[in-house]
């Protein structure tokens, strides 16, 4: 009795164990949501899902669904959380209300490293290089420039040891916003997907759609998260996500706003990835109380309808290996019955932001930030800054004002050392309701050294985008699943009643006054000429005494002809003054004695120095 | 501002590169405020505090000037009676340095931009009073406050310690390197060490560390920040290679500073006027120099006033000045703010007020020379024929 129970054990031990090691799963789906004014949002997400715990050596030993590049590069330099997103494009919030994943216009790169690091920064230096050659991305040029340690913002979003985050210690962000986003980041971010570009949703990637859209994002998330609800187990989460704004008015021949899966990105939908566990289509059809003026086609699967918060969200899901199975294609289309409501701006978000720079000339300037805040609550938000150290901020000019009245904040700030290190400017305040409050401060601007400027100088210098982060209370224009999974099915079984929002404003262009580039050889010889004269005439007056001339024996040809003729002259005019008697001969005579002194000390006085 | 910004969020000042003033001159300062019409009424007052040590070491100086020429009479020559000084030409001379000094365009902007060089200013000048009247030990506390703003007023310890020694030992004509010199110098030097090391010292206890001294000195050393003034580096430490520029700073400071030696031998005998041209030349190449530097040389010019008439450039001079002051802002307005002119135009203007300065100080230098000279070998200059005879450097 014992024998057979304790194989029995062990066989379900052992399928526990093996089973434990080998699940991976993988799932993919795509959200599309319409905007106002004929845009359409359209988000991939590729979840993977690592049943293993990121701190053990041993995880990273066999790979199944998790890609083998990104994973040897986590383990070599002992990260715990990595976040990349690769812009080109802004997100509008005020128009298009929250994406998934927020992201800056450009490359951001933020990562918390595991406790047993020795040296962040070095580890920070070369894990950066390792993720730009793996994106093929200039991600090398992060360095101490333009790395900050926030300190409020940026928590980590994974599984996190109490203590761990308290200082920020083992966490570096850096961002690049002249950074590019084309196709050869697209081709090794899809190479890490299980099913590449050969089955599933990946074979709706289209760069030439891709590239044509308003604003298009490319995002990379690993972070530890708990295996299931009861917490008892870590897993290792990597999302892959792909976010596309596409103008469905302007590219569509017609001027029509109806969107369907070919029209967006060219193709139909003809498979399902058979490694992933789920494969959905997600269109989110009403955004408050009232539904939404297109009809979709075909009919969805299924209709779920969440109230998160104070909001009711519904979605029309669609299970993609029910319509493509046996040969069929999936075109998901929505047609508009009605245009008339799309040409209105929509409500916007509970906060968003706009920053721009003040001033003019070269030589300072200002930022300003508003945020608009239209909840009926004060809501308390951290406002992140970073400007590169050759706008130089002036600390005592920072102000916070909502309509003339000064606002209380906290602050960190670090200022900038001169091509080492950038200003990072944290504040934490309240945004009073249904009011505008800004955030202001003045700058100098430095004088590059010539080698310092890019290649095009008078183009300016990129200043990366503002963060705010806030916890709202109201889950409107709210598309982020929560927090336990970053599949977006998981919003389905929601209970959450705060929600995090991450808000990146513009990136700014801001010119330095730029010398002449031709001008090296120039510049050093007409300075060095200066100091010449100087130390010339002083190495002359300090070395030399003054000594009365001795009179020239010799002299030379043309002194001997001039004096030649002044002594004839000499001779005719003392002539005439002999002759002459009256007054005015006695005039002559005075002037041509003058002219006679005068023509004896002109030499003399022009040789006199 | 910033530095009192930064230091009521208790974050040291010296962390970020912006700020480059001293640890005692940035608690110092915060009496500014409390001034009657604040921050300009405190520049006010430091202006009319320069007004009156200016016109007292203008007294001093015309006695000084006066008991020197009665100790060397003797060795004049008997032809060079115009050029004995007497009390009735120096008479006018505290109202006409007050009087520059008021109108001197230079110190006006300095005032008005309330600009820290109008301490810096006031300290050497209080330095030079008390070197006029004797006092050594408050001579070298001013200079010691001097040098610790800025450090360039350091080499201004050399006319210093000369003046000192002559004044222990006034009958001897001793040479300058004998034991009872050097004992001097050395008590000079000393004094005016112990004072420095005092300020700095207290500046280390107030900051809690050492990070000042980059964002101070070694701001001063290696120039890092090119932003644009009125000399003539910038442009130069903007445009030069990589390679080379340990040793353009190294060359550079080492200008600022060598002209001290050659004329300390040649001025050895008068050591205000070693200190004037000291002054001078620390103002023209400094770092960073600007107005305020202008401001002191020219207020003090009017104290030789006697050697004017053989200065002989002074309508170029004066041109090029007038010419450099009047488009210097209107070049850096077009570069900066109008985007219409290139940094070129800004950095040849510059070169000509560099120019300009240093036309006035060999001017400035030759006269006093030809003077000198005049004095001892009387005015008129004839050679053994009769006719004149000309005088030159050889």
């Amino acid at each position: 009795m014992a024998a057979p129970m304790l194989r029995c054990l062990l066989f379900f031990l052992g399928m526990f164990f093996f089973g434990t090691n080998a699940s991976d799963e993988f799932s993919e789906e795509l959200f599309i949501k319409p905007l106002q004014k004929g845009y359409v949002y359209s988000h991939f997400q590729f979840t993977t899902k690592w049943n293993a715990s990121i701190h053990h050596q041993e995880t990273f030993q066999h790979y199944h669904l998790f890609p083998k590049a990104l994973g040897e590069v986590l383990l070599h330099y002992d990260v715990q959380e990595l976040h990349l997103s690769q812009t080109q494009g802004l997100w509008h919030h005020r128009q298009w209300g929250y994406p998934i994943h927020d992201a800056p216009p450009g490359a951001e790169l933020w990562v918390w490293f595991k406790p047993s690091v020795k040296d962040i920064d070095k580890t920070w230096t070369d894990l950066a290089n390792a993720v730009s050659g793996l994106f093929c991305s200039s991600l090398n040029f992060l360095d101490s420039k333009n790395t900050v340690t926030p300190r409020w913002s940026f928590r980590p979003q994974g599984l996190a040891h109490q203590g761990y985050a308290y200082r920020s210690y083992f966490m570096r962000y850096g961002t690049l916003p002249r950074e590019i986003v084309c196709t050869e980041n697209l081709t090794p971010w899809r190479k890490l997907l299980p099913c590449d570009s050969n089955a599933g949703l990946s074979t709706l990637f289209n760069a030439f759609h891709f590239h044509d859209a308003n604003y298009h994002s490319l995002g990379l998330h690993v972070r530890p998260i708990c295996a299931d609800s009861a917490c008892m187990e870590e897993a290792i989460e990597l999302s892959q996500s792909l976010s596309v704004v596409t103008d469905v008015v302007s590219t569509s021949n017609t001027g029509a706003p109806h969107w369907s899966l070919k029209s967006l990105f060219g193709n139909h939908l003809v498979s399902a990835c058979p490694i992933a566990s789920k494969s959905v289509i997600m269109v989110q059809t009403a955004n408050s109380q009232e539904p939404l003026p297109y009809r979709l086609t075909p009919e969805p699967t299924s209709v779920e309808e969440v109230i998160r918060g104070d909001q009711k969200h519904s979605f029309a899901v669609y299970q993609v290996p029910s319509f493509t199975h046996s040969g069929r294609v999936l075109n998901v289309a929505g047609t508009y019955n009605d245009v008339s409501g799309l040409q209105e701006d929509g409500t916007p978000p509970p906060i968003h932001a706009h920053r721009y720079i003040t001033g003019y000339g070269l030589s300072d300037g200002g930022i300003s930030c508003l945020i608009h805040s239209s909840l009926p609550v004060n809501q308390s938000i951290i406002y992140l800054d970073i400007l590169p150290w050759f706008t130089r901020v002036y600390f005592s000019s920072l102000e916070v004002s909502n309509n003339g009245h000064k606002v209380p904040f906290k602050v960190h700030y670090v200022p900038a050392k001169d091509r080492s290190r950038p200003h990072h400017l944290e504040l934490s305040f309240m945004l009073w309701p249904h009011s505008t409050t800004r955030v202001s401060f003045t700058f100098t601007r430095a004088f590059l050294k010539w080698t310092e400027y890019p290649p095009d100088a008078n183009h300016g210098f990129y200043i990366s985008s503002a963060v705010i982060t806030a916890l709202l209370p109201s889950s409107f224009g709210y598309t982020s699943p929560p927090q336990e999974s970053s599949q977006l099915s998981s919003i389905f079984s929601e209970n959450s009643t705060s929600y995090l929002i991450r808000i990146h404003t513009e990136s700014l262009l801001v010119s330095l006054p730029t010398p002449d580039f031709s001008m090296p050889y120039n510049v050093i010889c007409l300075a060095c000429t200066v100091l010449a004269i100087a130390f010339g005439s002083m190495h002359n007056l300090t070395t030399r005494r003054f000594i009365k001339e001795e009179a020239k024996a010799k002299r030379g040809l043309l002194t001997k002809v001039k004096s030649f003729f002044t002594r004839q002259k000499d001779a005719t005019l003392s002539e005439q003054a002999d002759a002459a008697e009256s007054a005015d001969q006695n005039d002559i005579k005075e002037k041509s004695k003058e002219k006679l002194e005068a023509s004896n000390d002109k030499p003399k006085e022009g040789d006199q120095s | 501002e910033e530095g009192f910004a930064l230091q009521s969020q208790s974050i040291s000042p010296y962390t970020g590169d912006l700020f480059h003033e001293t640890p005692l001159a940035l608690r110092g300062l915060r009496i500014a405020h409390y001034f009657p019409f604040g921050v300009t009424g405190f520049f006010m007052f430091v202006d009319i505090l320069t007004l009156v040590y200016l016109y007292k070491i203008s007294v001093a100086f015309v006695k000084h000037l006066l008991d020197k020429q009665e100790r060397e009479k003797k060795n004049y020559s008997p032809k060079a009676e115009a050029l004995i000084l007497t009390l009735d030409h120096l008479n006018w001379l505290p109202l006409t340095i007050a009087g520059v000094h008021a109108l001197n365009p230079f110190s006006i902007m300095t005032t008005l931009a309330a600009s820290t060089a109008a301490l810096t200013n006031l300290t050497v000048l209080m330095a030079f009073y008390y070197m006029v009247l004797g006092n050594r030990l408050l001579c070298t506390l001013f200079l010691a406050v001097a040098s610790y703003q800025t450090l360039y007023p350091l080499v201004f310890i050399v006319p210093m310690a000369l003046h000192f020694y002559k004044l222990s030992s006034p009958s001897a004509p001793a040479s300058y390197v004998s034991k009872e010199s050097v004992s001097s110098y050395f008590e000079t030097i000393s004094l005016f060490a112990a004072f420095l090391g005092l300020l700095v010292g207290f500046s280390f206890l107030a900051e809690g560390s050492w990070d000042f001294l980059f964002s101070t000195y070694g701001f001063i050393l290696s120039v890092p920040d090119l932003t644009p003034n009125i000399g003539v580096f910038w442009y130069f430490f903007t445009e030069m290679f990589e390679h080379f520029r340990t040793l353009f700073v190294c060359v550079f400071q080492l200008n600022a500073v060598v002209y001290t030696l050659p004329l300390a031998i040649k001025f050895s005998e008068r050591p205000f006027f070693l200190l004037y041209v000291l002054i001078f030349l620390t103002s023209i190449f400094k770092s960073y120099p600007s107005y305020g530097d202008t401001a002191l040389y020219i207020s003090l010019l009017p104290l030789w006033g006697h050697i004017f008439s053989y200065m002989r450039n002074t309508l170029v001079v004066g041109g090029m000045y007038v010419c450099s002051m009047v488009l210097a802002p209107i070049l850096y307005h077009l570069w900066i703010f109008a985007g219409s002119a290139n940094a070129n135009f800004y950095f040849a203007i510059t070169l000509v007020y560099s120019t300009a300065q240093i036309f006035l100080l060999t001017d400035v230098l030759f006269a006093y020379l030809r003077r000198e000279y005049d004095l001892y070998h009387g005015t008129e200059h004839f050679n053994p024929d009769g006719s004149k005879a000309r005088i030159r450097l050889d």
